[in-house]
């Protein structure tokens, strides 16, 4: 499944960025030993802080196992302000309906579900890119550039999901090389990675569904041996009644509350 | 669409710009009730880089409270705000909005989305370069391909012939058209070969 937080539904997901963080650090820094600032095991980079928007894959337990940042090229991206080598020296294409799309990375340690696809590209690989393709195509925007190492280009490849050009050139980057492709996010180019992947309906995830089971699982692991079952059950429900994104803010606030240490947990003076 | 607007700012000059459409009584009002300072699509377009589709915003009371109003002045609550980001620092939001369904609306969005993206950053653009550093600044910085594509794109070749003398494919020709026109402030190819020529870019044939 796939979830996609921006500035908007950050707030809701700040757990769920974290791990995409600690995810980014296990690939980029210890797997492939890309040339990443790694701060308390979370790889955290400047365009990090520009508010771009994270295309996140979730397994069947909702844990993080892969992800990718999409930028605005109008704006400071990698190719322009970071990987400029690529480049060559040439200014960087800027169009608003281009994103740039750079960090896409598989938690190959834990993929747990139905694992390898045709071609061993895995589902989860293959769910990131449909949904980042279809996650673009309904923001208006109708080309994909994206840095790649050579291993990513040839899963793209693999996939039928194969760039339509490359732009500058191909430059060592650290301990591997790098490469900016292009890629249209044209519904034949959508069609081609499901049929590929066998995956068909929705890829992302119900939102209020996802924050509600990922409270759920944590009330009950965090509880407090001394809080009582009726006020468990009463967070639970809380949660589970909750019907838009505020309510939900809300029950989920009233459970972090409940869950801190020294709250004296009398829900009924609320 | 029924009603449009734009608010962008300018970090060289400190300038803050607004255009809108909408009636007089309504931009009174919101004045008067100070909107401004809760509404939650400016704040949204403040933070978000991505295209904001009100129907997320929704269920704050903030929003409730300016679109409830807004309501009587005839201004609807379905729309979206595309924030632009430019390279200087500089940064704008466009919104549209319709007093429709939600269906007609899903619809619509689909079909327009696209050249609302283009336009907002050309509405950006056009307003940026009214400060007189950032006119300067922003001189257009074209590759050499986009040059090259521009070039030939005057000489009278289509973009599929382009392609086959540069060795690219058809989509990448026109994804350097596209961002040569957005860099030269251009909505057309035809603007941009002008605009090109007459910068001296490109030669004149």
């Amino acid at each position: 499944m796939i979830l996609v937080v921006d500035a908007i539904n950050r707030h809701l997901h700040v757990d769920v960025l974290d791990e995409m963080f600690r995810l980014r650090a296990r690939v980029f820094g210890d797997r492939l030993g890309w040339d990443v600032d790694i701060r308390d095991g979370r790889e955290i980079d400047a365009f990090d802080a520009l508010n771009p928007a994270y295309v996140i894959g979730l397994n069947d337990d909702y844990e993080v196992v892969a992800c990718v940042r999409a930028l605005q090229t109008t704006g400071p991206h990698m190719l322009s302000d970071v990987f400029s080598d690529i480049l060559q020296g040439e200014p960087p294409l800027r169009s608003a309906t281009l994103w740039e799309s750079t960090r896409f990375c598989v938690d190959t340690d834990r993929l747990t579900m139905s694992g390898r696809g045709p071609g061993s590209v895995s589902r989860a690989t293959c769910e990131l890119m449909i949904g980042s393709l279809e996650f673009a195509r309904e923001s208006g925007i109708e080309d994909i550039i994206t840095v790649i190492d050579p291993v990513m280009n040839r899963v793209l490849k693999r996939s039928d999901n194969a760039p339509c050009d490359y732009v500058g050139a191909t430059v060592q980057m650290g301990k591997t090389k790098a490469l900016a492709a292009l890629l249209d996010c044209s519904e034949e180019r959508i069609e081609r990675v499901r049929k590929f992947a066998g995956i068909t309906g929705d890829v992302f995830v119900d939102e209020k569904q996802f924050v509600k089971a990922r409270a759920v699982r944590k009330a009950k692991a965090e509880t407090r041996s001394d809080m009582s079952e009726k006020i468990i059950q009463y967070l639970t429900e809380q949660i589970d009644d909750a019907s838009d994104v505020v309510e939900l803010d809300a029950a989920l606030a009233l459970t972090e509350h409940m869950l801190e240490p020294g709250s004296d947990a009398r829900i009924g003076h609320r | 669409m029924d009603h449009a607007a734009y608010a962008g700012f300018n970090p060289v000059d400190n300038s803050i710009h607004g255009v809108v459409t909408y009636p007089d009584a309504w931009k009174l009002h919101y004045v008067e009730q100070a909107f401004e300072t809760i509404d939650p699509t400016l704040a949204a377009a403040a933070t978000s880089t991505s295209v904001i589709d009100w129907h997320r915003l929704k269920p704050t009371d903030d929003f409730q409270r300016v679109f409830r109003d807004a309501a009587e002045f005839g201004i609807g609550s379905t729309g979206l705000t595309i924030p632009v980001r430019g390279a200087y620092g500089d940064s704008g939001a466009f919104s549209v909005v319709r007093k429709c369904s939600e269906a007609e609306w899903k619809q619509q969005r689909a079909e327009i989305i696209s050249g609302l993206q283009m336009r907002a950053a050309n509405f950006h653009d056009r307003i940026m370069r009214q400060g007189r550093s950032m006119f300067f600044m922003r001189q257009p910085n074209l590759s050499a391909r986009e040059k090259e594509v521009l070039q030939w794109v005057a000489a009278g070749k289509s973009q599929t012939d382009i392609g086959t003398i540069l060795s690219i494919s058809t989509r990448t020709v026109e994804v350097h058209l596209r961002s040569a026109r957005e860099k030269l402030g251009a909505l057309t190819t035809s603007h941009a070969v002008a605009r090109a020529i007459g910068m001296e870019i490109i030669y004149p044939l």
